[in-house]
C-alpha cells in the first residue's frame, strides 16, 4: 500500500510547519496555565506526539480507500452523535465521550468524516456549475451533523462544519443565483435560530460584538478583557509569563479559545504578526497543495481542509479582537485541547496523503 | 518517460482556478485582521495599557487608629477594637439590581435601607467602596468570604472601630461619632477623609478631632481578577492619632453617674485650683457605642425624639434659674458695694410686701431677725430681697458676671451655652418692656429671667473658694508646668471683691453645711465643706397653691471643700428634685466623701 516513492513525496515542509505552530502553542499554553494545577503544557506535548504518530499511521491508507468507505464512517459518527444526544437528554449535558485514559469529542472527528464524504460525493462531479440536487444532498449531509452538534449544545463546532460545505460547493461551482439563495437561506436560518434555537448566553455574545461596552462586567467582559490584553501588549509585548491580564486571570479561556490574546499581550504586535505569518504560510501551503492532486477527489479533500483551517483561524482571530461573536471556536494548533489538535493533524494527514500519491502508478 | 497530461490525469483547471480565488480571499482577510491588530496594539496602545494597569492594581486605605481617650489615671474611656465591615464596590456588580437583592439577603439588611444608603453615596465614583454593614460577627464574615467568587462586589475589610468600654459613662464628655455625610465629604474641612469615615460629633471626640484622627496610610496592591492580592506595590504607613488624657477621675465620674441614675440632672466636680474637671455627668445618658453602627436610623430617631433628651449635656447646655445659690452673689455684691455689712440684720416674718406685692420666704414660719451669715445658713429669702433691692438690678448683673454667671466658661467642649443675666438694657432690647422693680426682688433669690448652667455654677463656686481667682475649666490634661502657668493668669473682675468679703460669705456657707443650715446633708466629717443650696421655683408659690398641687422645684447644691485652700468643688442639679437641701446636698456629700477618701 505504501512504497518508497510515496515516502519520497511526503510534504515535510507542511508537517514541519504543523509541528512548529503546535510547539509555539505549547509555549503559550505554558505561559497561560503554568500557575494552574494540571500541567496543561505537558498534556499538550503528549497530544502532539500521539497526533503525530496517528498522522503517519493514517498515511498508510490510500485516500481513495478512505473516501470509498467514508459513508460508513459518516454513518458511524452520526449514530454516535445521535446516541450522545439521546443519552444527554437523560443525564447531564456533555459533548465528550469519556474513555478510561483520554476523552474524545466525536464532533471534532465529524469534520474528518465530512471532508471525506464530500470529496466522495463530488469525485465524479464534472459539470461546470453545481446542481440544486447536489446542493441539497451535500447540504443535507452537513446539516445533519450541524443539527446534532448544535443541539449538544456546541455551536462553535457546529458552525465550523459550514466552511466544509461552502468549500465543496465553491469548487463544484456556485452560480450567482445559488450564492444569493444560500445567503437568503442563511439569513432565514439566522432569524429562526435567533428566535427558537439560540440560548440567551449565545444571544448575548452576539449582541456584545456590536456593543462591547454595554455591560463590561457581563457578556462584554470577555471581549473587553481580551482587547485590553492585546492592546496593552503594545508593539513588542510585556514579555514571556509577564502578561498581567493573563497571569492575573482577567482574561477568560486563556489557554484555549483566547490563547492569541496571550500572544498579543506577552509578545506584542510582533508576536501576533509572527504567529499570523506562520499560519499564512501554513494556509498558503495547503491551498497550493490543491494543484498537487492527481484527481478531483484529492482537490476536494485538500480544498475543504484548507477552508476548514482558514475559517477557524480567521474566526478565532476576529473573535479575540472583538470583530466576531464569541462562538467557542478554538485557534487550531495553538489552543489547548486534544480533540481539536488530533483533528487538525488528521486533516493535514489527508492533505499529505493526497499529495504523496499524486503520481499515477502505471 | 514524459506523460501527456490529459491521458492519465483529468482536467482540473477549472476547480484549481477556484481554489486560487478562495486563497486570495483568505489572504486578504488575513491582512485585514493584521491591520486591526496594528490598530489595537500600536495605535491604541496607551488606552489599553492604562486599562490593564487599572485592572491589576488596587489602592486601598489603611486607616490610622484613632487616639485613645483616658481618664487622669489612664483608665481607657475610648478604645479601638478590631471589627469587620462589609463594603459594596458598585464597579464590580454584574447586575446591580440583583446585587442589591443578594446583599440584602446575605447581610440581612432591609432592602430599602440598603438602597437608601447606596443612593446617599450615588454621586461618588463607582470604585469607592460603600460600607453596607459594620461590626460583622464571624458568621457573617465567613458567609461573605465563602461567596467571594460569586459576589466580587462585596468585600470584607478589617477596621479599627471606636469602642467605649464603659458605654454610658461620661458619654456627654467623650461625645459620640457618626459617619461623614456626603455633603461633608465634599467640603474643605474634611478633605482627605474617606467614604464612610466616622467623625466626632460632640464632646471631646469633636473638640479634639484633629488631634485624635492621625493620618491614614495607603496601600497599592496587585490584584487578580477575583480581587485576591498578589503582593504590594507601594505602601504608606498610617500615623496613629494622638492619645488624649482627660482630667476626669474615673471613680468620681462613675459615682456621679450612679448618683444621677433615675433622675434628670447634672453633676460637675471641679478642681478649683486649676480648673481641672474631675467629673462631669449628665443624666439621662446614652450609649455612644450605638452610634458607631451605621444602620440604625430608627434607634437614632428614637433617641433624638425622647422627651427627656438623653443626648443633651445638661452640665454645659442645660439652662436653669440658680435659685438660692444666687444668694451668695447678692451677698458679695451688697457687702462689696457697702450696702450691707456682715452685721446688718433684717427681720423675716415669713412674708413681706414690696411694691404692693407679697413676697414670701420658703420657711413660712419666718426666720426672725437674721444677720448675713445666718441668712446664708438658712437661705432666708426676706434677707436677700432686701439686700438685692438695695443693690439694684444693674449692680446685681455686674457682680453676677464678675462671678462667672451668664457667660461662657470656656471649657473645651463644643456647644456650651451662655445663659442669661438680665439687665434693664436687656429687658428693653429683647423683651421690649421696661424692667419692673418687683423683678429685682425675684432676681435677688435667683429667680426671674436669670439662667445659668451647672458648669457655670461650679466655676462660680470655684471663684468663691479661690476668694476671687477665676479658673477656666478644662478636660484636656496639661503637663504640670502648664498648670502652674494657668494659675498665674488670675486676673478677673472678681478680684475687685476683697478676700475679706469672700470670707464673710464663706462663713455663711460653712454654717449652712456644718451648723444645721439648709446644706447640712452635705456635711462631711473633718472636711469643712462650704456650700449653698437652691430650689428653683418653676411657678410662683401662690400659683402652685391655687392649682392645688405640689410642683416640685429644681434642686441645687453647690459647694467646695475644704474651707481654706479648697481642692474640690461639687455642683449638683437635679431637675424637679424638690428642695435643694433634701435632694442635691446628699448627692454632693457622697462625692465630697469619695474625693476625701481618695485624695486626702
Amino acid at each position: 500500500m505504501i512504497d518508497r516513492r510515496h515516502i519520497e513525496n511526503i510534504d515535510w515542509f507542511l508537517i514541519i510547519l504543523l509541528v512548529l505552530i503546535s510547539l509555539v502553542g505549547v509555549l503559550v499554553v505554558y505561559s497561560s496555565s503554568h500557575y494552574l494545577p494540571g500541567k496543561y503544557y505537558l498534556k499538550q506535548m503528549l497530544f502532539i506526539g500521539v497526533s503525530l504518530v496517528l498522522l503517519f499511521l493514517f498515511l498508510a491508507v490510500d485516500y481513495t480507500v478512505l473516501t470509498t468507505y467514508s459513508f460508513y464512517f459518516y454513518g458511524l459518527i452520526a449514530v454516535v452523535l445521535a446516541g450522545m444526544l439521546l443519552f444527554n437528554q437523560l443525564t447531564a449535558k456533555e459533548s465528550w465521550i469519556k474513555l478510561r485514559y483520554f476523552q474524545v469529542q466525536p464532533s471534532e472527528l465529524a469534520k474528518i468524516a465530512l471532508i471525506l464524504v464530500l470529496a466522495q460525493m463530488f469525485s465524479e462531479y464534472k459539470r461546470n456549475y453545481v446542481s440544486l440536487g447536489a446542493v441539497m444532498a451535500s447540504g443535507g449531509l452537513v446539516a445533519t451533523f450541524f443539527i446534532l452538534v448544535a443541539l449538544q449544545p456546541d455551536l462553535g463546532t457546529a458552525v465550523s462544519f459550514l466552511p466544509l460545505l461552502l468549500g465543496a460547493l465553491i469548487l463544484a461551482g456556485l452560480k450567482r443565483k445559488a450564492l444569493a439563495f444560500i445567503l437568503v437561506l442563511s439569513v432565514l436560518l439566522g432569524v429562526a435560530g435567533w428566535n427558537f434555537i439560540l440560548k440567551d448566553y449565545q444571544k448575548n455574545r452576539l449582541t456584545t460584538v456590536v456593543f462591547p461596552g454595554k455591560d463590561p462586567r457581563g457578556s462584554g467582559y470577555q471581549i473587553l478583557q481580551s482587547k485590553i490584553a492585546i492592546g496593552s501588549g503594545g508593539f513588542s509585548g510585556k514579555g514571556f509569563k509577564k502578561g498581567t491580564q493573563s497571569q492575573l486571570r482577567f482574561l477568560p479561556a486563556r489557554h484555549t479559545d483566547f490563547i492569541l490574546s496571550v500572544v498579543g499581550e506577552e509578545f506584542g504586535f510582533l508576536g501576533v504578526a509572527g504567529v499570523l505569518t506562520l499560519y499564512f504560510l501554513f494556509i498558503a501551503r495547503l491551498f497550493h497543495s490543491c494543484a498537487k492532486s492527481r484527481d478531483r477527489t484529492g482537490v476536494y479533500i485538500i480544498f475543504t481542509v484548507s477552508m476548514m483551517f482558514s475559517f477557524q483561524i480567521l474566526v478565532n482571530v476576529a473573535m479575540v479582537i472583538g470583530l466576531f461573536p464569541i462562538v467557542g471556536i478554538p485557534l487550531p494548533l495553538l489552543s489547548y485541547g486534544g480533540s481539536s489538535l488530533l483533528t487538525s493533524f488528521l486533516a493535514v494527514s489527508l492533505v499529505v496523503n493526497v499529495k504523496m500519491r499524486r503520481f499515477v502508478n502505471i | 518517460m514524459k506523460i501527456e497530461k490529459n491521458r492519465f490525469y483529468e482536467d482540473l483547471s477549472l476547480i484549481l482556478m477556484r481554489t486560487k480565488q478562495a486563497f486570495f480571499a483568505v489572504g486578504g482577510l488575513f491582512l485585514l485582521l493584521l491591520f486591526f491588530f496594528w490598530k489595537v496594539q500600536v495605535l491604541d496602545f496607551k488606552k489599553y495599557w492604562s486599562l490593564s494597569e487599572a485592572n491589576r492594581t488596587r489602592e486601598s486605605v489603611i486607616s490610622a487608629p484613632r487616639g485613645l481617650i483616658t481618664d487622669r489615671n489612664d483608665v481607657i474611656l475610648a478604645d479601638n477594637a478590631g471589627s469587620f465591615k462589609a463594603s459594596l464596590i458598585r464597579e464590580n456588580c454584574q447586575d446591580f439590581g440583583r446585587s442589591v437583592e443578594n446583599i440584602s439577603r446575605l447581610m440581612q439588611i432591609e432592602k430599602t435601607d440598603l438602597e437608601a444608603r447606596i443612593a446617599k453615596y450615588a454621586s461618588f465614583p463607582l470604585f469607592k467602596p460603600i460600607i453596607v454593614k459594620d461590626n460583622l460577627d464571624l458568621r457573617e464574615v465567613s458567609r461573605v468570604e465563602s461567596q467571594k467568587l460569586e459576589f466580587p462586589e462585596l468585600v470584607v475589610e478589617t477596621d479599627a472601630r471606636r469602642f467605649y468600654p464603659f458605654s454610658t459613662l461620661a458619654a456627654h464628655v467623650i461625645g459620640y461619632m457618626q459617619e461623614l455625610t456626603p455633603e461633608e465629604m465634599n467640603s474643605d474641612s474634611y478633605k482627605g477623609r474617606n467614604l464612610g469615615d466616622l467623625v466626632g460629633r460632640t464632646g471631646v471626640e469633636k473638640e479634639y478631632e484633629s488631634l485624635l484622627i492621625g493620618a491614614d496610610g495607603s496601600l497599592t496592591e496587585v490584584v487578580d481578577s477575583v480581587g485576591r492580592s498578589r503582593g504590594e506595590v507601594a505602601r504608606v504607613d498610617p500615623s496613629p492619632g494622638h492619645n488624649i488624657q482627660l482630667t476626669l477621675d474615673f471613680d468620681l465620674q462613675r459615682k456621679a453617674t450612679q448618683l444621677l441614675e433615675g433622675r434628670e440632672g447634672a453633676i460637675v466636680v471641679l478642681d478649683p485650683r486649676a480648673g481641672e474637671v474631675l467629673a462631669l455627668a449628665s443624666f439621662p445618658t446614652y450609649d455612644p457605642n450605638k452610634f458607631i453602627a451605621r444602620f440604625t436610623p430608627q434607634e437614632w430617631m428614637d433617641l433624638i425624639n425622647r422627651p427627656d433628651d438623653p443626648l443633651e449635656n445638661r452640665a454645659i447646655r442645660g439652662l436653669y434659674a440658680p435659685g438660692s445659690v444666687f444668694k451668695t452673689t447678692i451677698a458679695l455684691g451688697a457687702l462689696s458695694s457697702g450696702q450691707i455689712t456682715e452685721g446688718t440684720t433684717f427681720f423675716c416674718g415669713g412674708t413681706t410686701r414690696f411694691y404692693g406685692r407679697p413676697f414670701s420666704c420658703w420657711f413660712a414660719g419666718g426666720h426672725g431677725v437674721q444677720n448675713l451669715p445666718q441668712a446664708i445658713q438658712h437661705s432666708c429669702n426676706i434677707y436677700f430681697y432686701n439686700a438685692g433691692r438695695r443693690l439694684g438690678v444693674e449692680r446685681i448683673a455686674e457682680y453676677a458676671k464678675a462671678l462667672g454667671l451668664g457667660a461662657l466658661t470656656g471649657i473645651d467642649l463644643p456647644g456650651e451655652k451662655e445663659g442669661l443675666v438680665p439687665t434693664e438694657e436687656w429687658s428693653r432690647r429683647v423683651r421690649k418692656t421696661e424692667w419692673y422693680p418687683g423683678e429685682t426682688i425675684s432676681l435677688s433669690i435667683g429667680q426671674g429671667p436669670l439662667l445659668v448652667t451647672p458648669l457655670q455654677v461650679a466655676c462660680h463656686t470655684a471663684i468663691l473658694g479661690n476668694r476671687g481667682r477665676k479658673v477656666v475649666p478644662h478636660l484636656l490634661r496639661f503637663p504640670s508646668e502648664a498648670l502652674e502657668q494657668a494659675e498665674q493668669i488670675s486676673d478677673s473682675p472678681a478680684r475687685t471683691i476683697s478676700a475679706g468679703t469672700f470670707e464673710k460669705v464663706i462663713k455663711g456657707m460653712w454654717k449652712s453645711v456644718n451648723e444645721g443650715g439648709t446644706g447640712h446633708f452635705a456635711m462631711v466629717e473633718e472636711f469643712d465643706v462650704c456650700g449653698k443650696t437652691g430650689s428653683t421655683q418653676l411657678i410662683s408659690r401662690e400659683r402652685a397653691a391655687k392649682l392645688g398641687k405640689e410642683i416640685k422645684t429644681h434642686s441645687w447644691f453647690t459647694g467646695f471643700a475644704p474651707r481654706d485652700n479648697p481642692r474640690v468643688v461639687v455642683t449638683v442639679l437635679v431637675e424637679y428634685g424638690g428642695m435643694g437641701g433634701a435632694t442635691a446636698a446628699p448627692l454632693a456629700r457622697e462625692l465630697f466623701n469619695l474625693y476625701k477618701d481618695k485624695y486626702d
